[in-house]
């Protein structure tokens, strides 16, 4: 089963995220913000990352960048899903390494298509 | 402004900040309850639509979409087998009154024929007086006489044969004749009866066929409908991280503000006091805005609830009972339709009986023609003879004449009953034929269309009864976790309402905050003009992630009306890089 590891300091999107790809037929791990997020990551192998962008104590920016430089992660698919919609913080978002960006809320069918695409 | 008010103004701030982080706290605890309560009931609506999903499955199968046509075909067919055999029925009783009558015509026939056995039994003995007075002239007259009385008793024989059988079959017909007479236009009526009826069950079969048909499509817009709401659930219970976050950024406004305020301490009492009224005016904004949003997506999470429920009364979660509706419906229909043939068959078998006597009369009458006329042909021989005699004997045959000029009488008498006879014959021949074509309709077998077309529903009814159980047992577990739901639902919806009575606390905030924008305008009503808009945007704004946000500032900065969240969707796209 492929595994997607989910990163925002927000529980109940921390929730639905899980719930929509838990229900697709994926393993979800959750992280509470950057820094738990990078740790997991270190952890063990996921296929697909998808973060928040403001988050305590290490932001989703931060928390890809250190995260491509993990071991195995160079082309892991990492999904921005944030509040912000500014094109600066998108371009901060893709020269850390993004994959791609969404603004709250998702859509589900949509997140759902966009993990079987980018997992492979 | 003075340094007091100043000082009250970061105070009204300051508590206005801890009411507002207390109520996130508790928002966040309710929000995750919700969360929580809609991830159990779209678990249990999953299960449902799996549930669901088997009974549909084992509904699309090839074999039990042949029930419909199986159906159709048998009602075609008892149908045809109702019509044939009322036509049949018209057309026997027609054929068994004329028949009566031909018999009537044949014992006429019958009773003329004892008659002239009776005279030529007569005639023999007056022959064998005249062959004793003869003598020895009158022995090529002897062997005529001889003929004769054979002749005579083969021919009573016969004739009295006949006349028994014809007598023997008389009651019957006639009684067959009667029934049917009487009975016909009831049986007609019966039978226009057992029509309507087929027709009415077909009606309803097809009726009900067609809408299990449907349940397939039903279920799959269901599914698209429920996946629909779940999304649109989803996508409301994210917004709560949307206003989270913006009341936080309504927090650090106010300790900005605060802080500001207590820094200042009256150095720059017109600066401060328009800082801090340009600052509550967007805070009021963005609180009212918040209120707006958190009532837009409670209110979408329950409606969406509401309907993800209503699938549990719905015609989907429905679809067993259906089901099993629909084979008892069929079943009883089949039923119904085997005791109208059960019916039909009665009429059939005493039609058979009556019908069924009638070949051996015929035969009968048939071969007691073929003898007339062979009598006739021996009596106009014995009337040629008998002349020839007379001739031969001269002055002593006065007498042997008038017995040959009386078998000359009898020959010409036979031979009119003989044609009489035959007429009739061949009217009972031409009957028979038309009876017999009509008599295939009530043959053993002659029902085998019907009879395969019951079979062919049968086995489609077994399909049925098998998906009907399964259903019914799906059912069961479909009826368990729509309790389940429900019960779950009053907690969605309980910490729903407790999340609107939290959020309903911002209004207290906005009453203070209000209070002491009022307090500001009345010690200085020229504060507005002093508001720097870019001096504010570039205070506030940087915190801001959202546009909402940004919008609702503009708004308040500019006297615009206040953004309000549009109706909340299914959530957005991604944007791949």
């Amino acid at each position: 089963m492929k595994r997607i590891l989910a990163v925002d300091d927000s529980s109940s999107v921390r929730q639905m995220v899980t719930f929509t790809l838990r229900n697709a037929g994926y393993e979800v791990a959750e992280a509470v913000d950057g820094k738990d997020g990078l740790a997991k990551a270190g952890g063990g192998k996921f296929d697909f990352i998808i973060t928040d962008l403001n988050m305590p104590q290490m932001d989703g920016i931060q928390m890809i960048a250190a995260v491509r430089k993990l071991p195995g992660y160079g082309f892991v698919p990492i999904l921005m899903l944030t509040t912000e919609s500014q094109a600066e913080k998108k371009d901060a978002g893709r020269k850390a390494g993004a994959t791609g960006w969404i603004v709250k809320p998702f859509n589900a069918a949509q997140l759902i298509a966009v993990a079987q695409k980018l997992i492979r | 402004m003075t340094k007091a008010g100043s000082e009250r103004v970061a105070n009204v701030l300051e508590g206005a900040t801890r009411r507002l982080q207390m109520l996130a706290k508790e928002g966040e605890g309710r929000i995750a309850s919700v969360a929580k309560g809609f991830e159990g009931l779209a678990g249990h609506t999953n299960k449902i639509l799996d549930l669901t999903s088997a009974i549909v499955e084992s509904l699309e199968s090839d074999r039990l979409r042949s029930v419909f046509p199986k159906v159709q075909a048998l009602g075609a067919s008892a149908r045809l087998f109702f019509e044939e055999r009322l036509k049949a029925t018209t057309t026997i009783l027609g054929a068994v009154e004329v028949e009566a009558k031909l018999l009537r015509q044949f014992s006429a026939v019958t009773r003329r024929q004892a008659g002239i056995a009776l005279k030529t039994s007569v005639l023999t003995m007056f022959t064998n007086i005249e062959v004793g007075r003869l003598g020895e002239d009158g022995s090529g007259f002897q062997h005529l006489a001889q003929t004769l009385t054979e002749f005579s008793k083969t021919l009573t024989d016969d004739t009295e044969e006949l006349a028994r059988h014809i007598e023997a079959r008389k009651p019957t017909l006639e009684a067959t004749r009667r029934a049917l007479s009487a009975e016909l236009p009831s049986l007609q009526q019966e039978l226009a009866r057992l029509d309507v009826h087929l027709g009415d069950d077909m009606e309803a079969l097809q009726e009900g066929l067609t809408r299990l048909s449907e349940a397939p499509m039903q279920f799959r817009m269901c599914v698209d409908d429920i996946a629909q709401q779940v999304a649109q659930v989803v996508s409301a219970i994210q917004s709560h991280d949307i206003t989270r976050q913006q009341m936080e950024h309504v927090e650090e406004a106010f300790t900005l503000i605060a802080s500001k305020m207590r820094d200042g301490r009256g150095k720059k009492p017109g600066k401060d006091a328009s800082l801090a009224y340009g600052g509550l005016k967007i805070q009021m904004y963005q609180l009212q805005n918040i209120q707006a949003t958190v009532t837009a997506w409670t209110s979408q999470i329950r409606s969406c609830i509401d309907i993800i429920l209503s699938v549990s009364a719905s015609d989907v979660a429905g679809i067993s009972p259906l089901v099993l509706q629909r084979e008892q419906e069929v079943s009883s229909r089949l039923l119904h339709i085997e005791q109208l043939e059960r019916e039909g068959e009665g009429y059939s078998e005493r039609i058979r009986k009556t019908v069924g006597g009638r070949s051996t009369l015929i035969a009968l009458v048939s071969e007691h023609t073929e003898k007339s006329k062979l009598v006739r042909h021996h009596l106009h021989l014995l009337s040629l003879n008998s002349i020839i005699e007379a001739s031969r004997l001269g002055r002593q045959a006065d007498a042997v004449f008038e017995i040959a000029s009386s078998i000359s009488d009898i020959s010409v008498e036979w031979g009119n009953v003989t044609e009489q006879s035959e007429t009739a014959m061949k009217e009972i021949l031409r009957l028979m034929e038309k009876t017999s074509e009509t008599m295939q309709v009530f043959a053993e077998g002659g029902d085998e269309r019907l009879n395969e077309a019951q079979v062919q529903t049968r086995a489609g009814l077994r399909e049925l009864k098998t998906v009907a159980a399964f259903a019914a047992q799906q059912a069961e577990e479909i009826e368990s976790v729509t309790a389940k739901m429900r019960a779950m639902t009053s907690d969605v919806v309980n910490n729903g309402s407790l999340l609107d009575a939290s959020y309903s606390k911002v209004d207290g905030v906005l009453s203070a905050v209000g209070e002491l924008k009022v307090q500001m305008e009345t010690a200085d009503p020229e504060l507005e003009r002093g508001i720097s808009a870019h001096e504010m945007e570039s205070l506030f704004a940087s915190s801001y992630t959202t546009q909402m946000e940004r919008d609702v500032m503009h708004a308040a900065l500019h006297g615009m009306p206040l953004p309000v969240a549009e109706q909340l969707g299914a959530g957005n796209s991604v944007e791949l890089f």
